[in-house]
């Protein structure tokens, strides 16, 4: 099988999963209880109103029919309008990524960047009294829910020390800023929810790298290489880091996934307009063509950042592609 | 090192940006928070709360309605309408609109834009958050405003307005925000939905949008052109999108946010202690209740007839579950007194029409048992559980979620009710599936609020024909409440009409179609430095424009 078979193999069936994702949150949102028209249902509203607007939403047809026009749409790249904004669906989206995406980049990289030099700071004093504090830290920081550890970071850096804004992705007077006040108050508004984010992430890649790193300088080529009069360094860059990385990469695809599928959680506490937010809004609310195109988009960056991970896996060891690939 | 000297370059630009935020704090500004952003600033579609109180802010209204607590009712005073007249018998009002009210992209508000303001609320295509609403006036069968014979426009400030003769009129028939007819009559009708409009308005009230940053915050500026415009107005007004409330509080304390709705009673004493914060309530505007199928819905869904439920449909039974429940504990224990115990669905605020000598059903359980005895149940086999015939009496109550005041009545409720002999399990569900059970009558007995509309409406959920009341969620049947629900609508004289009001209030009351827990107070928090608030049951963000700054 040649590379580009694999390659079209992974994408057509990726191209199956959404297709199957939408279908199924199609059938579950609208098998589940619940009616976008419910608002409409007041004392002071006529009650023809809600069926006006049910007729209008197409949601009097039969389901079957509904499936259909939505599936027709799709393939034209028509998600539908939303219910609630009442523009375009992908235009709502749009409005809504710029905020998961940066936060979901940034995160990643702060996870990753935290962890391997935190694990290569502990793997250096093996043993020591300031590793094993990190070792045990790493545990209590990976399971603390994400809101106890936003609240904290609010307490202690907005409100006590107020050195970051404790809410919102940029203050009301940012037009009035400069370039570089833009930028600075972006960033101080990220700064908290980064953290939020990043902490227990950091803390789970941190006990992966330390033990991949340990594992890997354990194994017997490394001392071969070493009797061979290698550099630590070279070998640890060039040897020990590559084979410690695999599981790593798999985990970081899976996070990068989730981290771009929108947090909740983060988004809530700091008031930030993301995807997440946007998602369980457009639940709660039963705005059906909305809530599709969000799961879309999720299990879209779920699909491309495990495949990006992987290429990356194999960029580093190509002996693995075939198994990767297919 | 490197890293060093990187992570101290990050502290001082971060430092450097706190510095910069100083010199924006002199504007004029205040925050209001809200809880979800609004979807549309456009008032024919503005259907959410906060969407009611920005276009208000946004739109004029032809007259400006005011609350008057003394007098539990609604009073007019000049807006767009500079003066106006009823003929001898109300049906018909002349109205002379002031010639300086303009758009905020230079045109005139003039006559011909308050009829098609109607025109088009009361469009069936439109969909307008107004439609059915102009049954007091000339109309089509399908609900649209007849044009020509209600409206005769005189000249561009001068109309006149012509109702059913029939028919009961208020001041509320007149209480819609008036639209640019310029700008709208260019849009396809079926079309204004979707419309840039309802994201950049043409207004003509004290404030305009100067810039809405999606699901963050929405920033209102002072209209210089509009008439009521004058120096001393707050020049910005934010509404901030905060949707935790424990972020709210902590914004508010530390004077980031300026004002906030809904603040829980149990966070009302602390906030009450803070130096730069002061405490309202709106009072008498939304009540809690439990709610008991009055009728076998799953019968009443097949057949569309009423037949009595097994266990609330017999009016001893829910005079019984009343006394055995202790809305006084709930008050004061989770409330802490910011309410008061509900009798009746109408409030205290209407003065007039509030029957004071409701004393409703105290809590007595050995009263509750009594009348359980005497509907018949009775705990034969010594279970705990009362019986009639082989049906034991044991129910679900539901509760939306994410509720604590709910929770923790429904656990009050399901402790009361056990020491009578009833069991009740409590089922929480998702505001929307309950509302799905509750419309299509799926549900035996829930926990709800109704928000009372102003003017007052009894008929949306309490007259007995259920397919003309989808509000009528107990399917309450009373062939006398009905005659009265139906006398209302006709014209009376102030004291005949209060005396149909006190006497619907005594059968409600009598026959407990639902549980009147208590009114609950909607509690308000807003920083000291902002002056000249009006709080009352119209509600506690408006007239902002009245509102001042401590200098």
């Amino acid at each position: 099988m040649t590379k580009e078979y694999l390659i079209l193999k992974r994408l057509l069936s990726s191209l199956l999963i959404l297709f199957l994702v939408i279908t199924l949150v199609f059938v579950l949102i609208r098998i589940s209880p619940g009616d976008p028209t419910q608002k409409y249902i007041s004392p002071k509203l006529s009650s023809q109103l809600a069926e006006e607007v049910r007729k209008s939403y197409g949601l009097d047809e039969p389901i079957t029919i509904q499936y259909l026009n939505f599936i027709k749409n799709i393939f034209t790249g028509d998600f539908g309008i939303s219910y609630e904004y009442r523009i375009p669906v992908l235009k709502v989206i749009l409005e809504f990524l710029p905020v998961t995406l940066m936060l979901a980049f940034l995160s990643i990289t702060m996870q990753l960047l935290l962890g391997y030099f935190t694990a290569l700071f502990s793997v250096r004093r093996k043993n020591s009294l300031i590793d094993r504090l990190i070792r045990k830290s790493s545990v209590i920081l990976y399971v603390t829910p994400g809101f106890v550890l936003g609240l904290i970071l609010v307490f202690i850096f907005a409100v006590q020390f107020e050195i970051f804004p404790s809410s919102g992705f940029k203050s009301f007077y940012y037009d009035e800023l400069t370039f570089i006040g833009r930028i600075k108050d972006i960033a101080a508004h990220l700064i908290l929810p980064l953290l939020t984010l990043s902490i227990p992430g950091a803390a789970l890649f941190y006990n992966y790298f330390r033990d991949g790193i340990e594992d890997v300088m354990n194994k017997d080529f490394v001392l071969y290489l070493k009797a061979n009069g290698f550099s630590d360094k070279i070998i640890f860059r060039k040897h020990i880091l590559p084979n410690s990385l695999k599981p790593i990469l798999s985990v970081a695809g899976i996070e990068l996934g989730f981290l771009l599928s929108g947090t909740l959680v983060t988004e809530v506490i700091f008031s930030l307009p993301g995807m997440g937010r946007l998602m369980m809004s457009s639940i709660l609310s039963r705005d059906f063509p909305l809530v599709i195109a969000c799961a879309f988009i999720s299990a879209l960056f779920i699909i491309i950042s495990n495949f990006v991970f992987d290429l990356i896996k194999v960029k580093i060891d190509r002996r693995i592609w075939k198994e990767i690939l297919s | 090192m490197r890293l060093k000297f990187h992570f101290i370059l990050l502290l001082l630009l971060l430092i450097s940006a706190s510095c910069e935020k100083e010199q924006f704090k002199d504007t004029s500004r205040v925050v209001i928070a809200i809880q979800s952003e609004p979807e549309t600033l456009n008032p024919i579609y503005a259907f959410g709360l906060n969407e009611g109180v920005i276009t208000d802010h946004l739109f004029l209204y032809l007259l400006d309605l005011k609350w008057n607590e003394n007098k539990g009712d609604v009073e007019a005073f000049p807006m767009l309408a500079e003066k106006w007249q009823w003929n001898s018998d109300s049906t018909s009002i002349d109205i002379y609109l002031r010639n300086d009210a303009k758009w905020s992209d230079g045109k005139t508000v003039s006559a011909y834009d308050v009829v098609y303001s109607f025109d088009i609320y009361s469009d069936q295509q439109v969909q307008s958050r107004f439609y059915g609403m102009f049954k007091n006036f000339y109309h089509f069968e399908n609900g649209e405003v007849d044009l020509e014979k209600t409206f005769a426009v005189k000249d561009s400030f001068h109309l006149i307005i012509n109702f059913l003769p029939d028919k009961v009129i208020s001041l509320f028939d007149l209480a819609f925000p008036v639209i640019p007819k310029h700008i709208y009559e260019n849009i396809n009708r079926s079309e204004i939905q979707t419309a840039e409009i309802n994201f950049n308005p043409i207004i003509n009230g004290a404030y305009k949008l100067k810039k809405w940053e999606r699901n963050q915050f929405i920033i209102l500026e002072a209209n210089r052109e509009c008439f009521l415009y004058d120096d001393e107005m707050i020049k910005e007004i934010i509404f901030k999108v905060t949707p935790d409330y424990n972020s709210a509080l902590t914004q508010l304390k530390k004077g980031e946010i300026d004002f906030t709705e809904d603040i829980r009673p149990s966070d009302a004493k602390q906030l009450s202690n803070q130096k730069n914060l002061k405490l309202a309530s709106v009072k008498g505007r939304q009540y809690d209740y439990v709610g008991w199928n009055n009728i076998d819905g799953k019968y009443f869904s097949e057949t569309k007839k009423v037949k009595p439920h097994k266990f609330f449909g017999d009016k001893k039974v829910r005079q019984a579950l009343s006394y055995a429940i202790n809305r006084k504990e709930i008050l004061s224990q989770y409330l802490l007194n910011y309410g008061s115990l509900c009798n009746s669905p109408i409030s205290e605020i209407f003065v007039n029409e509030f029957d004071s000598s409701l004393t409703g059903f105290e809590y007595n359980p050995d009263k509750a048992k009594v009348l359980l005895r005497e509907a018949g149940w009775a705990d034969k086999n010594r279970n705990g559980i009362l019986e009639k015939g082989n049906t034991e009496f044991l129910f679900t109550l539901h509760i939306p979620s994410g509720n604590p005041l709910r929770e923790y009545a429904a656990t009050v409720i399901k402790n009361n009710l056990k020491q009578v002999g009833i069991e009740v399990k409590v089922e929480k569900l998702e505001f929307g599936v309950l509302m799905d059970g509750l419309l299509n009558r799926k549900l035996d007995a829930w926990i709800l609020a109704w928000f009372i509309p102003l003017p007052n409406e009894l008929k949306s959920y309490w007259y007995s024909d259920l397919t003309q009341t989808q509000l009528n969620f107990a399917g309450y049947q009373s062939a006398e409440a009905d005659k009265i629900i139906l006398e209302l609508e006709k014209k009376h004289s102030k004291e005949d009409y209060i005396k149909l009001m006190k006497k619907f209030q005594q059968i409600i009351s009598e026959d407990q179609p639902v549980t009147f827990l208590y009114w609950f107070d909607n509690i308000v928090s807003y920083n000291k430095r902002i002056k000249n608030i009006t709080i009352n049951p119209f509600g506690a963000i408006q007239r902002i424009w009245e509102w001042r700054l401590e200098n």
